[in-house]
């Protein structure tokens, strides 16, 4: 802090902290916050309230066709306390069902039911495949980008390569929606070779089933792996490997012994990315499956605010998915023995 | 030679093929979304093909929803570069100044939101400002979105800043100019072609963005949730226009950045 103000000067020195601490605090830290807090309480939502509610409606009612009956005024005073009496009790009734005391507590995160529960795991499991199967599909070709072509052909594959990952991951999802819709390119082929009969809707529904949404993920997120790993195996001397070949390492040995070990951070940035991006995914599960096929937690969770209006539910949703992709990351700096300050290079 | 050269060229063969396949893999679906948009058929379709046609570049020049949410996109992403900027910049100029220590805390801090789900963001903003009364919208969406963009503004402006001869700014200073007039005509200037990076950076990270927008957004809409609702109900061959005209864009981008950025090397 000190050195900041020495270069900047006070008072540019106390805007830029400034600057920093709001960015900390409103956009990150206490909306987190808010969010955490928010999946720590509910409110109990009794039905009974509103049937007592009614009842007293009713005796007000009758009380009131007393009161205009009634002669006496002895009498008509002690209906008119009754009457004041249950008109109390309605306010604070209406009062208490339209806000009901919030109750603090783990209930949002234990009442989920098991096919929720369900769903959160699949997605995981769906999400670590769709993150390993990428690992290996994009490792041979990280190393060809990065180490195995010219200069020139590492150009036009960095050219190849980006193109498809700065399209909208939308357009890409929605290009295989259309691969495998009822009317898609395979149906459409298959209809042409006489397997399948379109006219009399005898598609294959491709849509119906979850490995759609496992098909479009992979290609959606598939290049999040390769940018890290090119970006770290850029850096490593071909000199060595050179060297490995010549002292007699087989192709295997030099990738376990030299490439690999050098590719560690940019493998575990991808598996990160990969994973992190694949299991908070909305977008792929929500086109892909038109809610035909299985849900992805991530639609839950959309479902529970802009649905079911239970935001307390939904933030305990979301909450389990941030813990679940934090340990993830715990686990892959450990494993890869990287640090922060390797990942986000 | 003979024996491993002759097994190294094949090796080679292999990955070649295995990198051509996989360049196709990524390009022929895009190819068949873009060649239905030319279709002149209701349905987004390659294999039904009645006809070239330019109609639905037509309706989607009529189509309110998509320019509104263009403009609103639009909007959205010169908000994020306003939040976003001046907040990467801070943030990075602080932690070049600051003990390893403390340092690696806030890093974690600053850098955290681009580890976390977008889906998450979005929700944590839209909770966030509703206890401020201020709902879903694109107000939201501006803060759903600054909060990870300003992390990649400041990585950026980090990157640069460890190449900056610092004995420049204290030159300055020895010599008697104001702290002010070396931040304006030292620090700034050596900044100016990361700021403008950083801006382009974030205009297309906001632009693009659907996973945290989706949930921040609310009533409103952007160009990209527009698209998104109109993928899961009534499909139309306009949403191909739409996707032609992204993939002509970002070939074109995406070209000329790898020109550029590769002439400095050779």
């Amino acid at each position: 802090m000190g050195s900041l103000a020495r270069a900047y000067g006070k008072p540019l020195a106390t805007l830029i902290a400034l600057i920093t601490v709001i960015w900390i605090l409103a956009l990150i830290l206490v909306p987190l916050g808010a969010m955490v807090q928010q999946s720590l309480w509910w409110r109990d939502a009794k039905g009974s309230v509103s049937l007592t509610i009614d009842r007293l409606y009713n005796d007000i009612a009758v009380l009131e066709l007393d009161q205009g009956n009634a002669t006496d005024p002895a009498k008509k005073a002690a209906i008119e306390a009754q009457l004041a009496a249950k008109q109390a009790e309605v306010t604070e009734l209406e009062a208490q069902e339209k806000n009901p005391p919030k109750t603090y507590g783990f209930a949002n995160f234990t009442r989920m039911s098991s096919l929720h529960f369900y769903i959160f795991v699949r997605t995981i499991i769906y999400a670590l495949m769709v993150t390993l199967l990428a690992l290996v599909v994009c490792y041979p070709v990280a190393y060809v980008v990065a180490l195995a072509s010219g200069p020139r052909k590492a150009v036009i594959l960095m050219v190849c390569l980006i193109v498809p990952y700065a399209i909208n991951e939308l357009l890409r999802v929605y290009a295989w929606l259309m691969i495998l819709d009822y009317r898609g390119v395979i149906n459409g082929i298959l209809g042409w070779l006489g397997i399948v009969d379109l006219d009399n809707r005898g598609w294959i529904p491709f849509l119906e089933n979850p490995s759609a949404v496992f098909l479009a993920m992979i290609y959606t997120y598939v290049l999040f792996m390769v940018f890290p790993m090119v970006n770290t195996l850029e850096t490593l001397d071909r000199n060595q490997i050179e060297a490995a070949r010549d002292l007699g390492a087989s192709t295997v040995r030099i990738h376990r012994r030299v490439i690999i070990p050098h590719a560690k951070p940019g493998i575990a940035v991808g598996c990160i990315m990969t994973f992190m991006l694949s299991a908070g995914s909305y977008s792929v599960p929500s086109i892909m499956t038109r809610g035909q096929g299985g849900d992805w937690f991530s639609q839950l969770v959309y479902r529970q605010f802009y649905e079911s209006n239970n935001w307390n539910m939904g933030s305990a949703y979301a909450v389990s998915l941030l813990v679940v992709c934090t340990i993830f990351i715990l686990i892959m700096m450990r494993l890869f023995g990287v640090g922060l300050r390797d990942i986000a290079k | 030679m003979s024996a491993s050269a002759a097994d190294s060229r094949s090796a080679q063969l292999v990955l070649n093929i295995y990198v051509g396949l996989f360049v196709l893999y990524l390009f022929l679906p895009l190819a068949v979304m873009s060649a239905a948009a030319f279709n002149s058929y209701d349905y987004p379709s390659v294999t039904q093909w009645r006809g070239f046609t330019l109609e639905w570049f037509v309706a989607l020049a009529h189509d309110q929803r998509l320019l509104q949410g263009l403009v609103n996109s639009v909007l959205v992403a010169l908000g994020v570069i306003v939040v976003s900027i001046p907040a990467g910049l801070s943030g990075a100029l602080i932690l070049t100044r600051l003990g390893q220590r403390s340092g690696t805390m806030l890093y974690s801090v600053l850098v955290s939101p681009v580890l976390t789900p977008g889906i998450i963001l979005g929700i944590s903003s839209l909770i966030f400002w509703r206890q401020f009364g201020v709902a879903g919208g694109l107000f939201v969406a501006v803060m759903a979105q600054s909060s990870f963009i300003a992390s990649y503004a400041m990585l950026l402006f980090l990157a640069r800043l460890q190449r900056q001869d610092r004995t420049l700014e204290e030159a300055a200073l020895d010599l008697g100019a104001s702290h002010t007039m070396v931040f304006r005509r030292i620090t700034l200037p050596f900044l100016a072609p990361t700021c403008f990076t950083a801006a382009v950076v974030a205009f297309l990270q906001s632009f693009e963005n659907y996973n945290t927008t989706v949930f921040a957004i609310g009533g409103e809409w952007t160009l990209v949730t527009e698209i998104a609702s109109r993928m899961r109900f009534g499909l139309s061959p306009v949403i191909n226009v739409v996707g032609v005209i992204f993939v002509v864009v970002t070939l074109l981008a995406a070209t000329s950045y790898v020109v550029l950025r590769g002439k400095p090397k050779r």
